[in-house]
């Protein structure tokens, strides 16, 4: 970047011109703004509030026809029009009273395009009667070069220039607001996206009418806005405003809509001095309020940035994990309760990291998801899972974890599915895919017609945490399910009196048995909980009473005596019939 | 057209603070509003002001009945927006308001039935508070427009 004068050129030839860059900015704040000025094809010019150049690209001299030096900070706007050549006098007299007009009260509106045979200028006025005057390199481009066409608001463009003009001026306020719609996604995918695209303009007008035209309000795209205040006064009140206004109901295209926002706020000058820090203080922020819950403010601090650094330092670790060969399955057993013998394990997936140790999956996961790493790391649990599985003695079943993002890409699922059966040699009918609720909470029939091939592999499905979200009796019908796995919130609640898990255990084992699915109990952690269990109807139990999840080298230690051993030899009887708690012959007492 | 014709049943608090003189003059100023750009647009209704409370009833053409509660909406006089019903409807139940009125300001105690109501509403026990509310407007504006303003 060269190094930017702080006086105006005094002369400059043609030649000048061409590699001039924009000559106008006295300060390194400006930096950010010439940069965003440099990269737009169409031509721009910002001009002060006495219609004096801030800043100019090269595009808009050239498609003004401008001849002479290039224009420089405090160019007047009267001599910039006066020398550009592809303006007539007609033009040049409606250019420079609209200008004068709108940059001297907001009354003449805050927008204008103006059209000169091939040439559009468009006028944008910003805060403080600064003004953006826009020139399309071509008359199509004119049209949504400043404007967010579903909403009508101003777009991304509007935002960096209005962004850039404040941090021209040293240690100037400003507070800017990014704000997110909750559940927008929801309501686009359930009422279809023309009532999405409604739904999207009436938050557009909603945000303008708590507004100043001072103000400016964009959409960034998706259900993203935000918007720019020259100052700090009440700004807490007005994302308060904001959110209530936006949450309020709407009636769109017929229907009943609602939604939630979350606001993020950075203000300059503490929060930041440039417009790139001043962004990304302000989605951190963001960040964090969806991460409070939606539906609420969260200022920037410093510890977010702090917290965002640890973040991408996980994400960064978790990209290695797999070639750096960290993750390890462990499994724990399932207990047949009638014969007491273990006839299945849950393969669990850990990651063992050098510096940070055991990493809980309840940490990584949900970053896993949000990167999308969950899909090769999935296919790596399936891949080892089966190989270990292919070991065991021939009834013995493994059950694995599939993450509801592994279904957004159905036929690279069951792909996966069919290669880790193939290669490890383990038969269809001893593989468990286990899936939560959540599952069939999106797109339901393209996620039955995937569960129907998995089945045509010989694979047995398991609803997994049965009963919490959004559960509902109905999704126990909407397939034909194998298994049922009880959650372990309920399995917590049976001790002490009163115990309401009781009877929804109870309730959920005749459902599960009457729908012909074997019906599993986890989290059984004391010996109430088996006694209870064993009488409650269900068909298997799992949990730290019976055994901990253990790596693959101790699992062979854990199967019942009577089961014959595919390709090892039988290992000593460990945990007779009937018995409950399973321990591997080297941690007996 | 039939199936374009909707009715919107909703409640919200009254955000307004003052004498009942104050009130009185802010409502007589809504409902001049409503009245002035309800004709045109083809909306007729019923707006009960009680225990310091809304209930209105809006019903017309779809595009008219959206763009109208829309504007209702950003008013800041009101919070709290419930929706009770939004759908097609068959036929108009306030065929001679472009906005009834029913509500006492200055009332000292507030309706026995309005309070019942809104406490219903407002704990979200409104399953049927659409269809409450609707036939207590109609009841009151059709009953009598002694504590009609204006």
């Amino acid at each position: 970047m060269n190094q930017i004068s702080s006086q105006p050129p005094i002369q400059t030839d043609d030649q000048n011109i061409a590699r001039s860059v924009i000559r106008t900015t006295t300060s390194d704040q400006a930096a950010a703004l010439r940069e965003s000025f440099l990269v737009i094809e169409d031509g721009a010019i910002l001009l002060d509030a006495r219609l004096r150049v801030m800043l100019c690209n090269i595009p808009a001299t050239i498609r003004l026809g401008h001849y002479g030096a290039p224009p420089s900070r405090g160019y007047p706007l009267t001599k910039l029009i006066a020398h550009s050549s592809a303006l007539d006098a007609d033009a040049r007299t409606t250019v420079l009273d609209r200008c004068s007009a709108m940059s001297a009260s907001d009354l003449a509106g805050i927008e204008a395009r103006l059209v000169f045979g091939d040439i559009v200028i468009r006028i944008r006025r910003l805060a403080l009667g600064r003004l953006l005057l826009w020139v399309p390199a071509s008359r199509a481009a004119g049209e949504s070069s400043l404007h967010d066409p579903l909403t009508g608001l101003g777009n991304r463009r509007v935002f960096q220039a209005a962004l850039a003009a404040i941090f021209t001026k040293p240690n100037a306020s400003a507070a800017l607001l990014m704000i997110d719609l909750d559940r927008f996604k929801q309501v686009n995918d359930t009422l279809g996206h023309p009532v999405g695209d409604a739904l999207l303009r009436l938050v557009g007008q909603r945000l303008r009418a708590c507004l100043s035209q001072e103000d400016v309000v964009v959409r960034l795209g998706g259900d993203e806005f935000a918007v720019l205040l020259q100052h700090l006064d009440g700004v807490d009140a007005l994302g308060k405003r904001l959110i209530d206004l936006l949450s309020r109901p709407y009636l769109v295209e017929g229907h009943l809509a609602n939604i939630g926002a979350s606001i993020g706020i950075a203000v300059a000058p503490s929060d930041a001095h440039d417009p790139s820090t001043l962004m990304r203080h302000a989605d951190l922020a963001l960040y964090d309020a969806k991460a409070a819950g939606r539906h609420c403010i969260r200022f920037f601090k410093s510890e977010l940035n702090a917290r965002a650094q640890a973040r991408l330092a996980l994400e960064t670790d978790l990209r290695r994990a797999t070639a750096l060969n960290q993750f390890a399955l462990y499994y724990q057993p399932l207990v047949d309760i009638a014969s007491g013998r273990v006839t299945e394990f849950e393969a669990l997936l850990r990651w063992q990291h050098p510096s940070r140790g055991i990493v809980s999956p309840a940490e990584f996961i949900p970053l896993a998801e949000e990167l999308g790493l969950i899909v090769p790391i999935g296919e790596w649990v399936l891949r080892h899972a089966c190989r270990t599985a292919a070991t065991w003695p021939a009834d013995v079943r493994v059950a694995v974890n599939v993450s509801p993002m592994q279904f957004s890409d159905s036929k690279r699922l069951i792909c996966a599915v069919a290669d880790a059966l193939t290669t490890s040699g383990l038969p269809g009918s001893r593989l468990e895919i286990e899936i939560t609720e959540s599952v069939l909470m999106h797109n339901n029939a393209e996620t039955l017609e995937t569960l129907h091939a998995l089945r045509a592999l010989g694979v047995s499905i398991a609803m997994d945490d049965f009963g919490t979200g959004y559960s509902s009796l109905s999704q126990l019908r909407s397939f034909p399910f194998d298994k049922v796995k009880i959650d372990r919130s309920f399995v917590s609640q049976i001790d002490g009196k009163g115990g309401s898990g009781r009877e929804v255990v109870r309730a959920i084992a005749a459902l599960g048995s009457n729908l012909g699915m074997t019906v599993t109990v986890e989290g059984i952690e004391t010996d109430a909980q088996a006694d209870f269990v064993e009488t409650s109807g269900g068909h298997q139990m799992q949990g730290y009473l019976i055994s901990h999840p253990v790596p693959s080298d101790m699992v062979s230690a854990l199967f019942s005596p009577q089961s014959p051993i595919a390709s090892a030899p039988n290992p000593e009887p460990v945990a007779p019939a009937g018995s409950r708690r399973l321990r591997g012959h080297d941690h007996e007492k | 057209m039939k199936n374009n014709f909707y009715r919107a049943v909703y409640c919200s608090r009254c955000e307004l603070i003052g004498s009942p003189e104050t009130i009185t003059a802010e409502l007589q100023s809504i409902l001049a509003t409503s009245r002035r750009n309800n004709r045109p647009a083809g909306l007729t209704g019923a707006l009960l002001f009680a225990n310091n409370c809304f209930a209105q009833t809006l019903e017309g053409e779809r595009e008219a009945v959206e763009r109208c509660f829309e504007r209702i909406q950003i008013d800041p006089r009101h919070s709290d927006v419930t929706v009770l019903e939004f759908g097609p409807a068959v036929e108009r139940d306030f065929t001679e308001w472009s906005m009834a009125f029913v509500g006492d300001p200055s009332a000292t105690s507030p309706d026995p039935l309005a309070v019942a109501l809104f406490k219903d509403i407002f704990a979200d026990n409104h399953a049927d508070s659409g269809a409450k509310v609707l036939l207590l407007l109609r009841q009151l504006v059709h009953q009598e427009d002694l504590w009609a303003i204006a």
